[in-house]
């Protein structure tokens, strides 16, 4: 009895903990409360709280940190597959052309996003550039429609709040299987029987180095502009002074184009997507380990605070005790 | 004056070189190419392409796409390509008897379509090697 009261009467002398890094923890429901307000009303924490926060704090830097090494790991076998691919779209480009200032009536945004979080602003950004080029295209002029096609379910949940009208398909779970192109070129092929279109605009992110996604979009014409572009001159005026052979008519040939043109820019923006994806997550890991780890720190300075104060208490206690019995 | 070909794939460059001639099947016919050539864009059909450097002819097997020539450089873009040497005759010849089995059993407009195009690949691919020997 006597030492319960010396033991509350000691709590007021032990040295005032700061309570700064933990006040979280005193409004959670999840920590039971175990500390208690002493006449001054000084908060004491106690260390069984501190410990299970270090636990679980431990815990998350133990899975951030191997998600990280699981990201790097598919982000080295899918790079391969990215740089291969690259040189595919190339010809293209040198052939038609990348015109995005193309003055075109229907225009259609497909939106390359990943399926799973966590990995860093890249699906924003993506969205943001489509939403942008949405409004972009309004702007010029009333008879200008512009459609969504959505790849992936980050970019779905983002569009599908305010743009519901306007998205024409969703197609979700691409990376199930690995990456390939056929998957891609029967995809492409979905897209283009189902939708009227006069302009593709693909946006994803361009995998430039592990730190470094850069949002890019390609634009794919329709064969009827790519003729109209060739006849009025300019840079697809070359194309003009091509012999086409290996079909009936010209027109045959460059449809036949524009849909392979369309598969090659797909696969290889998917695969640009699925690396960009795979890196900012080894990004965002690394920092949140990293945070994980400075968390973990202070908390190891606030529970040895706490441990000694608690010894200090006990001593404080025994000697006083001592001492009174004594004298 | 040779020409420099680029053959390209989804998945890798399967060559670039400089050769002196070429002869590719489009959709309308063979056409041979010689340095100098008028700048053409082609459609190719499934079908080998013959390749002469240094008087040695080379086949390669491709499987449907484009081709481009401009300025004694031609790019060619296949769906998939493969060197006469890299196939092996005897998995060729197998899958030619497979590719027909199917096509005999194959019910449904989808399937006998699907089974036409292996059949053509896998007759491609016999003519490439057939074409070295």
């Amino acid at each position: 009895m006597a030492m319960a009261a010396l033991r509350r009467e000691g709590r007021r002398f032990a040295p005032l903990i700061s309570p700064r890094p933990i006040t979280a923890v005193r409004s959670s429901p999840l920590y039971p409360t175990l500390e208690d307000e002493g006449p001054l009303g000084l908060r004491h924490i106690s260390t069984q709280v501190v410990r299970n926060r270090m636990k679980s704090v431990k815990n998350i830097q133990k899975i951030t940190k191997a998600m990280k090494m699981v990201a790097a790991s598919k982000l080295r076998a899918i790079q391969t597959k990215t740089e291969n691919s690259r040189g595919l779209w190339q010809p293209f480009t040198a052939l038609l052309g990348d015109l995005p200032s193309a003055d075109v009536k229907k225009n259609v945004v497909v939106t390359i996003s990943s399926d799973k979080g966590l990995c860093g602003g890249i699906n924003s950004t993506s969205v943001k550039i489509s939403k942008g080029l949405h409004k972009l295209n309004s702007a010029t002029g009333p008879e200008k429609e512009t459609k969504y096609v959505i790849l992936g379910e980050k970019a779905k949940a983002q569009l599908v709040r305010d743009s519901k009208k306007d998205i024409e398909l969703i197609i979700t779970e691409l990376q199930k299987n690995p990456l390939n192109y056929t998957q891609v070129s029967v995809l492409a092929d979905e897209i283009l029987k189902n939708v009227e279109y006069d302009a593709l605009r693909i946006v994803f992110n361009k995998f430039q180095s592990v730190v470094s996604f850069v949002p890019t979009v390609s634009t794919v014409l329709s064969p009827e502009i790519v003729e109209r572009e060739a006849e009025s001159g300019g840079k697809l005026g070359d194309l003009d002074s091509y012999e086409v052979e290996g079909g009936e008519t010209k027109g045959e040939i460059l449809q036949n184009l524009a849909e392979f043109q369309f598969s090659c820019t797909m696969f290889n923006a998917v695969l640009e997507n699925a690396c960009s994806e795979q890196g900012a997550r080894m990004s965002a890991m690394d920092s949140s380990s990293r945070n994980a780890g400075d968390m973990l720190d202070r908390l190891t300075l606030t529970y040895n605070r706490t441990r000694q104060a608690s010894i200090t208490t006990e001593l404080i206690e025994i000697i006083s005790g001592a001492s009174a019995l004594e004298g | 004056m040779t020409l420099n070909l680029c053959i390209l794939t989804p998945n890798r460059i399967v060559l670039d070189s400089e050769v002196k001639e070429i002869i590719l099947s489009t959709n309308s016919g063979q056409i041979g190419v010689l340095p100098n050539h008028a700048p053409i864009a082609t459609a190719i059909d499934t079908g080998i392409l013959r390749i002469r450097l240094n008087d040695q002819w080379l086949t390669i097997a491709l499987m449907g796409g484009f081709a481009r020539m401009d300025n004694n450089e031609i790019t060619i873009l296949v769906n998939d390509a493969e060197k006469g040497s890299d196939i092996d005759p005897q998995e060729v010849q197998q899958a030619l008897e497979i590719a027909e089995a199917n096509l005999r059993k194959a019910e449904g407009k989808i399937q006998i379509i699907e089974a036409n195009l292996a059949l053509r690949q896998a007759r491609t691919r016999v003519e490439a090697i057939n074409a070295i020997s």
